[in-house]
């Protein structure tokens, strides 16, 4: 039977479009976010630093948010058709929402940042003696760019391509809310149905195998693990703007920001105003009395998050650290690469795998769910912390652990004393960032706890789901400001340089 | 029962085979020079158990420690990046391998230590704002208070720039001669070698080549290879010299020889070599005075000379004592 599903064209078909939507939000990202990297990898200007920074904590932005910030602001009855049809510009609200082109703007919405971030540092890192060179021997600006810049960013692109065609492949939380048929299921989401609706484990486990292996391959054979070259140290000089470029300057902001802003700005303006426009703080006194889903008010979901948040990231923080240095000492590949292979299963997957473990042990306690959740969010930060780590483990001088055992001291005294210290800035930032993403995680958790542990997310995604916009809004924000500062605390600049 | 024995210890990497026996007595200063590529750093990394040996045995005090963890060895390390610990200040950065249990008596110690190399009062300094020289000052009295049995020195001043060398290098050999401490330095510079040491080891290709003190290495080195090494002079073919038949390399230093702008009658020097029509092709300046660049029947010759000769051809003796036979 697991084959016969295999071997479905229904199963070709959904591998078809899940690679095809992830290609297009990869694409769009990245593309446009190159123009935007290049001017901001060439002059400084107002506002160019807040954005770049915004760019940043956008790694940190449950895609949830992303969600009810559509839904907000471009909904049927959203924000953005209200002010259309009050200006007289449209007279029927534009419905957008629940359609292909809603699931890749929200994939772009969530990768565009992250796009612009990863090639503005890239360029900036470039020194430009080739363009210059290229320049003097008399070539234009447009035989230049193609002839040297692009060769030489081609692979930023190409890395940047993959992050977020790895981070749309397993998509399900945005298909399944904004996609709004199951025409636009990708293989992630057809597992949840045919475990949940369908009850029918044996097809969504063989499903979530293919969708594994597939993943597993794309990982293994783009390198995904494998580490970025190092650029040159010669930073390029970068140029103040003036005059019709500090217009160029001032309009490409603006875009960004009218693109990002928005939905994030309508989940604010929602927490504490209903539809009408009038100012209310029900949803707020409803997060500490009212249960609104039979699950548990929204205090012990914020409670529920914290908990599962700083168990797992913790922990990821301290077995991340003894794998990076380890593997940096023995000098292994195997091991960075096994930790990025859980983000070759898709989180529903995860999740699910979870469901079976725990439907194997006898005598399921809250406890025992409780411990689930935090191994699945385990698992699910574990990648990036190792990734995180890494690099600031290779930065300790071999020399410096033969330092301190030729002064008498043990491998793991080394290691307590010399490289965790060491490490440190890079501990606090995976912390952060495992912080942020678990905070944020959500199909594991459905996958598995199905409503026995609701945590924030969650409980965001169930008031979507009852049109308690409101309510949604207000928990949110609680949502983003915990993540957003907690990862910011992680992104501060290190204190420790080595000498 | 020499203090440090390394017997017959071999390592064998793809392009480089050592095979390699000395031995050094108890607060002995030894220097181990030789070329880039000769095996100084393996044979650190194989004292200090970086890396473990494919056979033979070393040996401090009679102990075996040639299978035994880095940790454990009591052997001390200076690098030449210094490697302090950018996570703790100086005082930590020393206190750090130290066996003392009181902390009050570490504190002491640090003090102590800090003064000897130089730095009263550094204790609570950031190591990250120390200058290169402090570093390395800072790196020795860490390495010194846990009181190795051996301590290894790699390069320790490479990385310092000349006149800062000088300095540091007779602070090392005060340092040593105030704990006695047993030293092994490395180095690829024979000026220090020659200033410090008690001994030095020339290594090549992964041998002992020589072993001895500096003045018997200048003096009498057994092969052309440690004759070079250890400083200038002039290499001539016996053949050259004493006639066919004759095998070797008569070897002898600059300053042996005495220039004369005469024609010299060999038979009225009869302790001496002389040489006649030897052409004058440089003169370098030195101070004291000129190195000549000198040539001989086809070969060269570098000689010293307090006058700068004021003829193209001149005359040279040398002390049969000062010619040294070698081998290639």
């Amino acid at each position: 039977m697991a084959l016969k599903t295999l071997l479905d064209s229904y199963t070709w078909r959904l591998l078809g479009f899940t690679v095809y939507q992830a290609f297009l939000s990869a694409i769009i990202s990245v593309s446009l976010a190159l123009p935007f990297a290049l001017f901001f990898s060439h002059y400084s200007f107002f506002g160019r630093k807040a954005i770049l920074t915004m760019c940043d904590t956008a790694f940190a932005l449950p895609s949830i948010l992303a969600v009810l910030g559509f839904v907000v602001w471009y909904g049927n009855n959203g924000i953005l058709n209200s002010i259309l049809i009050s200006l007289g510009l449209v007279e029927k609200p534009i419905k957008f929402l629940f359609s292909f082109p809603s699931v890749i703007l929200a994939h772009v919405y969530l990768n565009f940042p992250v796009a612009l971030s990863l090639l503005t540092s890239a360029l900036s890192n470039m020194d430009e003696k080739e363009e210059m060179a290229s320049r003097t021997l008399g070539k234009g600006r447009l035989k230049t760019f193609f002839s040297t810049t692009l060769p030489k960013i081609r692979g930023t692109l190409l890395s940047s391509f993959l992050l977020i065609f790895l981070f749309c492949f397993p998509s399900f939380l945005i298909v399944m809310s904004l996609g709004g048929s199951p025409k636009y299921y990708t293989i992630e989401a057809e597992i949840y149905r045919r475990t949940y609706t369908d009850v029918n484990t044996v097809s969504s486990s063989s499903l979530a195998l293919f969708s594994f292996c597939i993943m597993a391959l794309l990982i293994l054979f783009t390198g995904y693990g494998r580490e970025e070259k190092r650029s040159s140290r010669a930073r390029r000089a970068i140029r103040k703007t003036k005059g019709l470029k500090s217009l160029e300057a001032f309009i490409l902001s603006l875009l960004i920001l009218l693109f990002i802003l928005p939905p994030i700005l309508s989940i604010l303006y929602r927490a504490f105003f209903t539809k009408d426009g009038s100012f209310t703080l029900k949803a707020w006194n409803d997060i500490i009395s009212k249960a609104p889903t039979g699950a548990g008010t929204g205090l012990s979901a914020i409670i529920n998050s914290i908990v599962i948040a700083l168990t797992s990231s913790l922990t990821a923080v301290s077995l991340s650290s003894a794998i990076a240095i380890s593997s940096v000492r023995r000098k292994s590949r195997i091991v960075p690469l096994l930790t990025s292979l859980p983000m070759a299963a898709g989180s529903v997957s995860l999740g699910l795998g979870f469901s079976f473990l725990a439907s194997s042990i006898r005598g399921k306690t809250l406890l025992l769910s409780y411990i689930l959740v935090m191994l699945a969010h385990l698992v699910t930060v574990m990648p990036f912390a190792i990734r995180t780590m890494m690099p600031g483990a290779k930065r300790i001088p071999l020399r410096l652990e033969y330092a301190s055992m030729s002064l008498g001291k043990s491998q793991y005294y080394t290691y307590r004393k010399i490289d965790r210290p060491m490490l440190s800035p890079y501990r606090r930032r995976a912390f952060a960032f495992a912080f942020a993403l678990s905070m944020g995680e959500v199909n594991a958790t459905m996958a598995l706890a199905e409503g026995k542990v609701t945590t924030l997310p969650i409980l965001i995604y169930k008031m979507i789901n009852q049109y308690n916009y409101q309510g949604a809004s207000a928990l949110a924000l609680l949502l983003l400001i915990l993540a957003i500062t907690v990862f910011s605390i992680g992104e501060r600049e290190e204190k420790n340089a080595i000498s | 029962m020499p203090y440090l024995s390394v017997k017959e210890v071999t390592k064998k990497y793809q392009e480089f085979n050592m095979s390699l026996s000395f031995e050094a007595e108890k607060g002995e200063l030894v220097c181990i020079l030789g070329p880039s590529g000769g095996g100084k750093s393996t044979l650190l990394s194989l004292l200090s158990g970086i890396e473990n040996p494919d056979s033979g045995d070393i040996t401090i005090d009679g102990n075996s420690i040639t299978r035994l963890p880095i940790h454990q060895r009591g052997i001390g390390m200076v690098f030449q990046d210094f490697s302090l610990f950018p996570s703790m200040n100086t005082g930590e950065n020393i206190e750090y391998g130290m066996r003392i249990k009181s902390r009050k008596e570490r504190k002491e110690k640090a003090k102590e230590l800090l003064s000897l190399v130089g730095l009263p009062g550094y204790e609570k300094r950031k190591v990250t704002e120390l200058s290169g020289g402090e570093a390395q000052r800072v790196a020795l009295a860490r390495a010194i208070a846990s009181e190795p049995q051996i301590l290894l020195l790699d390069e320790p001043l490479s990385a310092l720039d000349a006149p800062l060398r000088k300095k540091l290098r007779g602070a090392i050999r005060a340092i040593h001669d105030a704990t006695g401490t047993t030293m092994l330095y490395v180095t690829h510079d024979r000026e220090e070698a020659f200033a410090i040491a008690d001994r030095i080891l020339i290594m090549k290709d992964g041998r002992n080549v020589a072993y001895g003190t500096p003045e018997d290495l200048y003096r009498n080195p057994p092969d052309l290879f440690t004759a070079f090494f250890t400083g200038e002079g002039t290499a001539l073919p016996c053949t050259l010299l004493y006639g066919e038949g004759k095998e070797g390399y008569i070897f002898f230093r600059p300053e042996s020889v005495t220039v004369s702008e005469e024609m010299l009658d060999g038979g009225l020097y009869p302790n001496h070599l002389v040489m006649n029509n030897v052409e004058v092709r440089s003169a370098e300046y030195t101070g004291p005075g000129y190195v000549l660049g000198l040539w001989f029947k086809g070969l060269p010759i570098i000689a010293f000379s307090p006058l700068k000769p004021k003829k193209r051809y001149i005359s040279l003796m040398i002390m049969v004592d000062a010619l040294i036979k070698v081998q290639s």
